[in-house]
């Protein structure tokens, strides 16, 4: 009550002042006048009565401002004064008001851009009900360091009916679906998902309804809900879509629902959902490949439902320990779990944009420090007029959130066009792990005006408080520069020197980063991505569930794409290199006991005839897949170089035999060994593979790999025609050049050394501004000694000396408390390291000589200005 | 006339909120009112009267309104609230307390110690 009626006087204060003032004034004048009146009345004469009312009244002034003090509005009063004087004042100094302005925006814009995605990352809780009781299920087997393996249909099936922490489960399965619309076949990103899916995300459709439970069997699943943005590209937002059928993999669907705008499961590229007819058949009892979300009952926590997963895993163990054994679960909440890979990174960068914004702070406290040495005489005249020491530390202070606030404008700015330039560098195919659009909203201003109030009174308090304890007597002397001034320029220095440091610490960051991402860009990873160009095609199953049939139609294909103009290979695997794929299974030595779940595990590839001479993959001996492979020939096998060493070092593994779990109940022939090459991405050193022939097991999809005389990208256009002319309902997707998959494998790597060398850069920049800054003060503080100096006849290099000196013992101060941080800090940067140790003597040796020269260069041009002292005209300036 | 007595610090405000608990009054009515009543006894500087008066007000204790004085002039006008009322109760108990327990620590003889 009081506080709203105080902020109400306020603001009728600042309001009505001219009003409040003119009553304020005429109460006053009918006091004296009534006295007035009342002397005359008693027979004094008039001007006398004048005289003698207003001596009775007192100061009438003074009165005014008392009653201003006892309103309590006085304090705003005193704010929009200080405000008023403030703008003043920095107007009057536009050169040091722009470079403060600058520093800070730097600092704050780099701050808000980066935090804008750690907010939409990180912090944000997923768009969905209650998502802490969101969690992702997986199968692992620890002895053997697989954790989060995708899950075995027989498993889910088993774990939704053993467990009893969850609401409800869902399974999906990812993968390309073809959706012809008008006459055209387009790859679309689509999931199958058990009818659950929805409702535990809890979320509905905008149009239509969800899946129902009888549509997750199969003979019932011919329904599709669509995304919002599909249904707007492929039908224009066509309200009576449903009920309507599409052509999906050659076969007719009905739509059932369309779901929100912007609605993604983390991770997940998908543009239609259609139902997962799970069931215990045979079709479902082998592989590990689905995803698994749940929803946990309110009462439960994430330790009880781990339990619970595992009691579950350990039932399916005993039941089926050919396949289950070794196996395990996990539990994880679905935030963390989509966010795992991106959160070291993102902390590291919020750290250093944060670290970037002590630097602006230190760097601009500084600037204030050297001004406000310049102010000496205006904060003592005020106070000799009897404004007190909070008063002029309010007025400095308020001057420091008038920059500040300037700074987050302009940071704004700068925070606008460095998230957009940011997310350019993240590609189209490597999406980051959650489909939120990263903004600068309402969260992430609240963060920045936070931010720039915490940056005002991180620059701006110790110089306040500095400034504000002027000696009244020195100051007003003439000889002001000497008065008070000596303790700032310790500080300043003590700045200057955290500066550096924070600078170097940001540096050695960016240049290990660096270091590591041209180690490995310089990977060789075992085939050559020049001249290639690559697509995915996924089969329609209605049409090639035959196996014989979908080897052909690979085949068919791939030698049509050899017959365009410019093509000189033409191949098909079914996971692509460097997409982060991998498949393993497991096998024995043929002979021996039937593979098991403790069998050993290998790399398994799809491959087709010529694969590894269109990708450039040596061949070392043996033979490549032949036509001969066919489906009703002896099974045969190629496997790599690792997988030699490994399980047959020394031996001729040609003709060999191999028991796999793959899809084979005949053992497969070794007929050939070819050299390693990386597989999953390039930082993991390639693992013991088998390569299965894609006639003789085929899979639903493949990546072909076409590899041209010249441009690949001219023969894009050709092969996907070709693809077309097989089936002319096949879609093509991804098609893109080895070259630009290679790259936008390694876009993570690139994004946090691209991004850290430029905040580096900046911290350097503003760093060395730093030693500029107080290095030329010493100068000009010391011109006096310097004319002496050069009057006894000290020569131009001593002054030099004398100059450098300064700035070398800052730096090497400061190279010491920087080394020593970022070797403490050293273990945050590991796991973001490739091949590179964080304590790289090299990388820390070269960035300590890079900061040591800089913050001697900025001591030169000071350095010259010494030197250039005339003796005489220092002398006299005394 | 005898020397006036200089008015006793934080007194002011309660001798404000008596003079008009009898009836609303403009600052130089108050002032006016004061001296009457005392006499001419007590000197007040007359410019602090109006700092304590805006002080009363911003505190609730005391409400003002524009009106017409006696020789038909806008005045401003002050009179006491229901807070006021009981402020004015509680410094006027305290008040008459500090008296006594004064008076008595005045009178005391020496062989009352």
């Amino acid at each position: 009550m009081r506080t709203w009626k105080r902020i109400r006087a306020w603001l009728s204060a600042l309001l009505n002042r001219s009003h409040m003032e003119s009553q304020m004034e005429s109460e006053l004048r009918f006091h004296l006048e009534a006295r007035v009146e009342d002397l005359v009345r008693s027979g004094t004469e008039r001007a006398g009565a004048r005289r003698q009312a207003q001596m009775e009244f007192g100061g009438f002034e003074r009165t005014k401002e008392e009653c201003r003090d006892a309103r309590g509005v006085n304090f705003v009063e005193g704010l929009l004064q200080d405000l008023r004087y403030g703008l003043r004042v920095l107007g009057k100094s536009p050169g040091f008001a722009a470079i403060a302005v600058v520093t800070l925006a730097l600092g704050i814009g780099a701050n808000t851009a980066i935090f804008s995605v750690v907010d939409a990352m990180l912090l944000r809780p997923l768009p969905f009900p209650e998502p802490t009781r969101l969690v992702r299920l997986w199968e692992c087997q620890p002895n053997r360091g697989y954790f989060r393996n995708v899950v075995n249909p027989r498993n889910f099936l088993d774990w939704r009916d053993d467990t009893n922490s969850f609401e409800a489960m869902a399974a999906l399965a990812g993968g390309m679906t073809n959706l012809v619309a008008h006459g055209q076949p387009i790859a679309v990103p689509g999931v199958r998902v058990s009818p659950e899916f929805f409702s535990i995300l809890g979320v509905r459709p905008v149009l239509g309804r969800a899946f129902s439970a009888g549509e997750g069997v199969a003979g019932h699943d011919r329904v599709v809900v669509l995304s919002y943005e599909l249904w707007q590209r492929q039908f224009g937002l066509d309200t009576g879509i449903v009920g309507k059928q599409v052509n999906l993999e050659g076969l007719p669907y009905t739509v059932v629902g369309v779901m929100p705008r912007g609605f993604s499961f983390p991770k997940t590229k998908a543009e239609l959902w259609t139902p997962l007819p799970l069931a215990r058949t045979k079709d479902w009892e082998d592989g590990r490949y689905l995803s698994v979300v749940a929803r946990m009952k309110p009462a439960v926590t994430l330790e009880q439902s781990r339990q619970d997963m595992r009691r579950a895993a350990e039932i399916n163990a005993k039941a089926r320990p050919d396949f289950d054994e070794g196996w395990s679960a996990e539990v994880e909440p679905m935030l963390e779990d989509a966010t795992k890979d991106v959160r070291r990174p993102l902390w590291v960068l919020l750290a250093s944009v944060g670290f970037l914004l002590l630097i602006a702070c230190a760097n601009v406290a500084n600037l204030l420090l050297m001004r406000g040495a310049g102010r000496m005489r205006e904060m003592a005249v005020r106070s000799a007029l009897g404004a007190g020491r909070g008063r002029i530390v309010r007025q400095l202070l308020i001057e420091s959130l008038l920059l500040s606030f300037a700074g987050m404008a302009a940071g704004l700015i700068f925070a606008a066009i460095g998230l957009r330039s940011l997310l350019t560098l993240i590609p189209q195919s490597a999406p980051l792990p959650r489909g939120e659009p990263i903004a600068i909203d309402a969260r992430v201003l609240l963060f920045t005006f936070t931010a720039s109030l915490l940056t005002a009174a991180l620059f701006g308090v110790v110089p306040a408080v500095r400034l504000s304890r002027t000696d009244l007597q020195n100051a007003l002397k003439q000889g002001l520069l000497q008065g008070g001034v000596g303790g700032h320029q310790i500080l300043r220095r003590c700045f200057v020197v955290a500066e550096v440091a924070l600078a170097l610490l940001l540096s050695v960051g960016a240049g290990l980063m660096l270091r590591s991402f041209a180690r490995l860009v310089a990977v060789d990873p075992g085939f050559d991505p020049e001249h290639v160009v690559t697509m995915q095609i996924s089969l329609a199953p209605s049409k090639y569930e035959d196996n014989l049939k979908r080897s052909q139609y690979i085949e068919h294909i791939l030698s049509e794409v050899r017959n365009v103009p410019g093509v000189r290979a033409a191949a098909s695997i079914h996971f692509l290199p460097l997409t982060e794929k991998t498949s393993g299974s497991c096998f024995e030595p043929a002979g021996g006991p039937s593979p098991t779940a403790q069998s050993p595990v290998s790399e398994f590839l799809i491959v087709s005839p010529g694969y590894f001479e269109a990708m450039g993959i040596p061949m070392m001996k043996g033979r490549d897949f032949e036509e001969r492979d066919n489906f009703n020939a002896q099974p045969v096998a190629i496997v790599n170089h690792a997988f030699v060493e490994h399980y047959f070092p020394g031996q001729d593994v040609l003709g060999k035999q191999l028991q796999v779990c793959w899809t084979f109940e005949k053992p497969v022939e070794i007929v050939g060994v070819v050299a390693d090459a990386r597989q999953g991405e390039l930082q993991t050193p390639p693992t013991d593979t088998i390569f299965l022939a894609n006639s003789q097991a085929p899979m639903y999809f493949a990546s072909l790999v076409v590899r041209a005389k010249g441009d690949p990208r001219q023969i894009a256009l050709g092969a996907e025609d070709a693809v077309h002319r097989v089936d002319p309902e096949q879609a093509v997707s991804d098609i893109r050049t080895m070259r630009s998959v290679f790259s936008d494998s390694v876009s993570s790597p690139r994004f946090q050394a691209v991004l850290l060398l430029v905040f580096a850069g900046l911290a350097v920049a503003l760093a060395v501004i730093g030693v500029y800054g107080v290095v030329s003060y010493t100068v000009s503080e010391r011109t006096n000694e310097i004319g002496i100096r050069l009057a006894m006849g000290a020569r131009a290099r001593d002054i030099a000396r004398l100059v450098l000196r300064e700035a070398l013992t800052l730096a090497i101060l400061a190279l010491a408390i920087g080394l020593a941080a970022s070797l403490a800090l050293s273990r945050v940067l590991e796991t973001l390291l490739f091949e590179v140790r964080p304590t790289d003597p090299g990388t820390l040796g070269l960035v300590c000589g890079v900061i040591l020269a800089v913050s001697v260069l900025a001591a030169v041009l000071p350095a010259r200005r010494a030197t250039g002292v005339d003796p005489m005209a220092a002398l006299r300036y005394e | 006339m005898d020397k006036q007595l200089e008015l006793l610090q934080g007194t002011l405000d309660m001798l404000i909120l008596k003079a008009i608990s009898l009836g609303p009054l403009h600052g130089y009515g108050i002032l006016l009112r004061i001296q009457q009543i005392s006499k001419d006894q007590l000197e007040i500087q007359q410019g602090s009267l109006y700092p304590a008066l805006y002080r009363l007000e911003d505190q609730g204790w005391i409400g003002s309104e524009w009106g017409e004085s006696d020789n038909k002039r806008k005045a401003k006008y002050y009179h006491l609230t229901v807070a006021g009322k009981r402020r004015l109760q509680t410094e006027a108990d305290k008040w008459n307390r500090m008296a006594e327990v004064i008076e008595g620590i005045l009178r005391a003889r020496p062989e009352e110690v």
